[in-house]
């Protein structure tokens, strides 16, 4: 009914400023786009055959094919989060004092640079990637190897970019909602990024390529900590007010995704007024 | 959006640093800024609606000013709360909104119920954050017009422990009176949230808004 219309509009179909800015590369990145469209296309091959054919009346209504399977796997990470990850985290911030626990977290993402930096050249953001640069030379520098955020005070924030986002710029769908095990929510374009982040992190072929594994693992450990101390009050809130708390995590999902790969809040849905309500 | 400079020139000033290291950190913060600029361009230039934006500010005034008073009995700061949010929100239009197609599945009653438990339910969520207030401070970041009648109004709510949050208030003018009718923290819309929850609840319960009533009426009896 309301918003018919919008249902149409797809926003990971869409083509985003950002794409029609690399197409004005063309002629520049040829090869490199030669393959970037064949992987969209066979992301988007596989995107559509498992979107169902109608997603719904409701235009806020989810695709969520594989729910079935994803609310399993969800249960299972919630049980590791209620037994491991949510206690390491609560034991973390009770014994690391605030500014250490600031230090370990601009350090991790200084560590993530080189890959802001990439995502934002294969998008074709020469300006997003300028901007991640000075952050990363300013915060190694003066921030003594990434320990202080000194970009962030100075007015420079961080602005995360992984390749999920640089595959929807190059106009490649979502396809479904997926749940990952451990990883959590996250969609087929956002695990073949999520995959390829992690395949061409420096910092990790620098690990494996000097027999410094060890070190890879416990930044993954230390990685997950922080992110989950990050959000301990936010989680529990969510979770004691949710009705559906899957449901409810899906939803912050996929509109987070959608604002951070168009740089910008999402469209604001449409608020139609009812001061006229039809009959009944 | 924007970080306030003087300010965080302030912290890392001369004082603190040698000169020849203060002489590269200026260089380097110069060519960073430069590299940031296009990304801190002013979104929310003109101004839509400036009554938007007072009535924003003196909504958060209010709420700073019931709240930091901590002696105050519970019952009262729980009235208190539900005065704010009616004077603050078009709760009823945001509980149909929020229902979406259910909305017109439902009987009379049904609609009637599911908007008492929905105002139940918001006051559940949310009297608590307001109660516990810890020293929260704002500013309005700007405004914009959105849509054709309504006015985000951009927020930065600054909090004494962990970085700040950006809040917009999504305001809808009636006649004199201006109402909220959707929030978006950190690019994420607290209506559509709720919608696609709720959406979520009615097609597990074969897709009849009893069944979502039935688990308000959990969640309100439990928490409330």
């Amino acid at each position: 009914m309301q918003g018919q219309g919008r249902t149409a509009i797809r926003p990971e179909f869409a083509l985003t400023e950002k794409s029609r800015r690399t197409m004005k590369l063309a002629s520049l990145s040829r090869s490199l786009l030669r393959s970037a469209a064949v992987a969209a296309f066979a992301l988007s091959v596989t995107a559509c055959a498992t979107r169902p054919a109608d997603s719904g009346a409701d235009a806020y209504a989810v695709s969520d094919p594989l729910e079935g399977v994803n609310r399993v796997v969800f249960g299972f990470n919630d049980v590791v989060d209620t037994v491991a990850l949510r206690p390491a985290a609560e034991v973390y911030v009770t014994i690391v004092p605030d500014p250490v626990r600031d230090s370990i977290h601009s350090f991790i993402d200084n560590l993530m640079s080189p890959i802001y930096i990439a995502n934002n050249l294969l998008q074709g953001d020469f300006e997003g990637a300028g901007h991640a640069t000075g952050r990363f030379l300013t915060n190694t520098v003066l921030g003594a190897g990434g320990i202080a955020d000194v970009a962030t005070a100075a007015g420079i924030p961080n602005k995360p970019e992984d390749f999920g986002q640089t595959l929807a710029v190059w106009g490649v769908g979502s396809g479904p909602y997926l749940v990952l095990p451990l990883l959590g929510p996250s969609n087929l374009r956002d695990t073949v990024g999520y995959g390829v982040d992690t395949v061409g992190d420096p910092i990790r072929i620098w690990a494996y390529a000097n027999d410094h594994k060890t070190l890879s693992y416990v930044r993954t450990g230390v990685s997950a900590v922080d992110a989950r101390s990050q959000v301990l009050q936010s989680v529990d809130d969510l979770r004691r007010n949710s009705l559906d708390f899957y449901a409810t995590v899906r939803s912050l999902y996929q509109q987070r995704r959608q604002a951070d790969i168009a740089n910008k809040p999402a469209g604001a849905p449409e608020f139609p007024d009812f001061t006229a309500p039809p009959a009944k | 959006m924007t970080v306030d400079n003087g300010r965080a020139t302030a912290t890392f000033g001369p004082t603190m640093l040698t000169r020849r290291l203060f002489v590269a950190c200026a260089a380097l913060l110069a060519v960073s800024s430069w590299a940031g600029r296009p990304l801190l361009s002013p979104a929310f230039a003109q101004s839509a609606d400036a009554g938007a934006a007072a009535f924003i500010q003196k909504l958060g005034n209010d709420a700073i000013a019931t709240f930091s008073d901590k002696a105050k009995p519970r019952q009262q700061a729980l009235d208190q709360f539900r005065t704010l949010l009616y004077k603050g929100f078009d709760v009823p239009y945001i509980g149909r909104w929020v229902l979406g197609r259910y909305w017109n599945e439902a009987t009379e009653a049904e609609q009637a119920e599911y908007q008492k438990l929905f105002e139940q339910l918001i006051v559940t969520t949310y009297a608590e954050r307001f109660i516990e207030y810890s020293g929260e401070t704002f500013r309005i970041a700007g405004t914009a017009p959105e849509g054709e009648t309504d006015t985000m109004v951009t927020t930065q709510i600054v909090r004494p422990n962990g970085p700040p949050i950006n809040v917009a208030w999504r305001v809808r003018k009636r006649g004199a009176d201006y109402k909220i009718i959707d929030m978006v923290v950190e690019n994420v819309s607290m209506g559509v949230t709720q919608r696609q929850e709720f959406a979520s609840v009615v097609a597990q319960n074969g897709g009849k808004v009893a069944g979502l009533i039935q688990a308000l009426r959990q969640k309100v009896g439990r928490a409330g």
